[in-house]
């Protein structure tokens, strides 16, 4: 008969020396450089939809038959879901070893010691224009490479607005002039489609008006350069259009999240990032999308500029520095990856990489969008503040619910001015 | 009936005249305390000590990623001032009070038609109890989603009928009584509970009292409610605990934003957002531990009240 103690006993040795003997195995093998035959695995992680996917897919395959010795696992989610997932791995301290990043919460992790400084790797960005790489850097550390720029800009459905005998737009426009042309399309439509989408709820189109008007969203010491008045101001301009046919009513907008209204074909325009046209032209099946620029009622001024679309950031706590560096450099700087992308990403930000690829069709027009709007380009924004991320999503809702009516104009600026002054006290 | 001193696992050393014995059940607690070793690691490590360090959290500032800073109880003072905090409070209240009771109705219901003798009655019953198996799952929230979307086939099917709502997940005055659908359709475990304990009432006690002249609603109220009261307070007790921790369909069907207008923006939704898109982990740690406390209440104040209504076999009353 076994003595019950000396069996327990072996059973708790054994446990312990096999927990023991996986832990050696995984620093032993997973070394800080790969080989052919024993490459490393990095983690990257993207947000995006099916298109992106399958773009990313193919560029993450160019990358290993290249570096046989580094494996990239990839993994995706919607935007939304993103940041709540990497809030969670940040605070476990199990951040991907690459990440596609977004300006608005560069500062939240690059500022509290979670991204790699990426001065500190091999990363060659001789080919990036020198106004574009300070995006990514926050008091003198780098933690962020551009893969692209986008630009803002209105996007319509020539065939939508044939079909109606509505003429197309030369981007040469007030608000009034645009607010006017979603009307006269939606009432044309008669239901089967509407003007446009509310776009006083998107942040970035409020901070173009804000540069219009010659405004600061941001002053330098992190507080908020624009007051209630100019807010209830810009959530004015399309009280008019509310509840009529230039506006998809937000419960449509709701029910079709997280695609985009124009995305799902029930919108003749939008106005949003240039980038977008791939990803809304899979979405929508449509055979053409056109970009003009947005409405302003300075004609000289059309407060618009160049934001990186996407950023290439590594973890601070990734054992493999030199593989994710050289997977960021590879996205960013690839050719071969510009040809995949096209503006998917948004023109790419590096000019080798912007020379190395062919520009066609829908391409084209994004890519000729942006040089169409240059003489009018102004410097990047103001670096977006700590928690900037949080400001821009209770931005949309406000917005949604000041849309659903729930909100008056004037609850809506009060609820969110208080969530603003309350976040940047937390922050301060 | 009184035990007998040597079968009591009270009984100390001195009491107990063989020290032989005694050795021997040192050494079964000692086994006992191994086996269990490992759920009580489990239970400290993984339980015990989170809930002990969200306690501290909820005295703090805490962002995730610096250090905790201590500001007492500022996170509890302004979770009163915080108009999304009592919007969140309001929706998972009235998600409480109307769907709980709605599902365990529908439970009962369900449970004693079944409980009477029908052929295949075998397969209702697994029929009825299928969609609770599947219906925690993230899958059938994405399902629903659609069922009730925009031009979906509840949609199309109302307006079949002359009704035209539109879909219901954009519409904040219809995202309430879908989530309650949701709810009470997921009616399988408390339905199982209660045909156990439809099971355990003598069949003789319904044929006197139909020999009385005893009518169905007369049964019901004077048999099946009380002899059943133990479950159904069991089934109640369980079920409003659950419904205040509903969190996976409604991230689901709002996107993780608790929308439209704030109406799926439930109590745990709003703790999720708060400390996991808001970076602020203590003020979502008192969320938490408000929560905790004001469960407590309620489940102390059904003990408390359910003496009047619930009646053991055995009761004197």
């Amino acid at each position: 008969m076994i003595d019950r103690r000396k069996f327990l006993t072996t059973v708790a040795l054994g446990t312990a020396s096999a927990a023991f003997l996986s832990a050696c195995g995984q620093s032993s093998s997973a070394g800080q450089t790969g080989s052919a035959e024993n490459p490393v695995t990095i983690n990257y992680t993207w947000w995006g939809n099916d298109d992106r996917a399958e773009r990313t897919r193919k560029a993450i395959a160019l990358f290993e038959s290249k570096n046989p010795d580094i494996k990239v696992n990839g993994n995706f989610t919607d935007f939304a879901g993103y940041w709540q997932k990497r809030a969670t791995e940040a605070a476990g301290g199990g951040l991907p070893d690459v990440m596609q990043w977004d300006l608005s919460y560069l500062r939240d992790y690059g500022q509290r010691n979670q991204l790699l400084d990426l001065s500190t790797v091999k990363i060659n960005t001789d080919a990036f224009d020198k106004s574009l790489l300070p995006s990514g850097q926050i008091r003198g550390k780098t933690y962020g490479i551009p893969t692209s720029t986008n630009a803002f800009a209105v996007y319509y459905d020539p065939a939508k607005l044939q079909s109606l005998g509505v003429a197309e737009p030369d981007g040469q426009w007030t608000y009034k002039e645009f607010n006017a042309f979603m009307l006269e399309v939606g009432q044309k439509a008669n239901g089967t489609f509407f003007g446009g989408t509310d776009y006083t709820g998107v942040w970035w189109m409020f901070n173009i008006w804000l540069r219009q008007n010659n405004i600061q969203a941001f002053t330098e010491d992190g507080k908020l350069g624009f007051t209630k008045d100019d807010l209830k101001k810009w959530w004015n301009t399309t009280a008019e259009l509310r509840g009529t046919p230039a506006l998809v009513p937000e419960e449509r907008v709701t029910q079709l999240a997280p695609k985009s209204a124009m995305g799902s074909n029930v919108t003749a325009s939008e106005v949003t990032w240039d980038n977008f046209m791939a990803g809304y032209l899979g979405d929508s099946g449509a055979k053409e999308l056109k970009l003009v620029p947005v409405p302003s009622d300075d004609p000289d001024n059309l407060g618009l500029f160049l934001k990186p679309s996407m950023l290439m950031v590594a973890s601070a706590k990734t054992k493999y520095k030199d593989a994710a560096a050289r997977f960021i450099d590879f996205m960013v700087n690839d050719p071969e990856v510009g040809q995949i992308f096209k503006t998917s990403r948004g023109v790419p930000a590096s000019k080798t990489q912007r020379d190395g690829t062919t520009f066609e069709g829908t391409d084209k027009l994004v890519v000729d969008y942006e040089k169409s709007i240059e003489k009018y380009l102004k410097d990047a924004p103001e670096p977006p503040i700590v928690g900037f991320g949080t400001l821009e999503a209770s931005f949309k809702r406000v917005s949604s619910d000041l849309n659903y009516g729930k909100l008056t104009l004037d609850g809506a600026a009060d609820a969110w001015f208080k969530e603003a002054e309350d976040l940047i006290k937390q922050n301060a | 009936m009184t035990q007998s001193p040597t079968l009591s696992r009270r009984s100390t050393p001195s009491a107990s005249p063989q020290p032989r014995k005694s050795r021997r059940r040192g050494a079964d607690a000692r086994a006992g305390y191994t086996f269990l070793l490992p759920w009580l690691l489990g239970f400290i490590a993984l339980t015990v000590g989170p809930m002990i360090s969200s306690l501290y959290l909820s005295f703090t500032n805490y962002n995730l990623f610096e250090a905790p800073k201590w500001i007492g109880f500022d996170n509890y003072a302004t979770l009163f001032q915080d108009e999304r905090f009592l919007q969140s409070v309001g929706v998972t209240l009235n998600y409480v009070i109307f769907g709980t009771p709605l599902k365990l109705a529908a439970a009962l219901a369900i449970a004693m038609l079944l409980n009477s003798k029908r052929k295949g009655q075998g397969f209702y019953r697994s029929a009825f109890y299928a969609p609770s198996l599947i219906g925690a799952s993230v899958s059938i929230a994405i399902v629903w989603k659609a069922m009730f979307g925009d031009s979906g086939p509840v949609d199309q099917g109302l307006s079949f009928f002359g009704i035209n709502l539109g879909g219901w997940v954009g519409n904040p005055s219809m995202t309430m009584p879908m989530m309650i659908l949701l709810t009470v359709w997921q009616f399988g475990a408390p339905m199982v509970i209660f045909l156990a304990g439809l099971k355990q009432i003598p069949a003789d006690l319904y044929e006197a009292a139909s020999m009385d002249g005893a009518g169905p609603v007369r049964k019901f109220l004077n048999i099946t409610w009380p002899m059943l009261s133990p479950v159904i307070f069991f089934n109640l007790l369980m079920e409003t605990i659950h419904a205040f921790q509903i969190f996976a369909s409604a991230y689901i069907i709002s996107n993780g934003e608790g929308g439209p207008a704030g109406s799926t923006l439930f109590y745990t939704l709003y703790l999720y957002l708060r400390g996991f898109s808001d970076f602020r982990m203590g003020y979502a740690s008192a969320m938490a531990w408000l929560l905790v406390v004001v469960v407590g209440i309620i489940t102390l104040i059904f003990f408390k009240t359910s003496k009047s209504w619930v009646h053991y076999s055995g009761d004197s009353k």
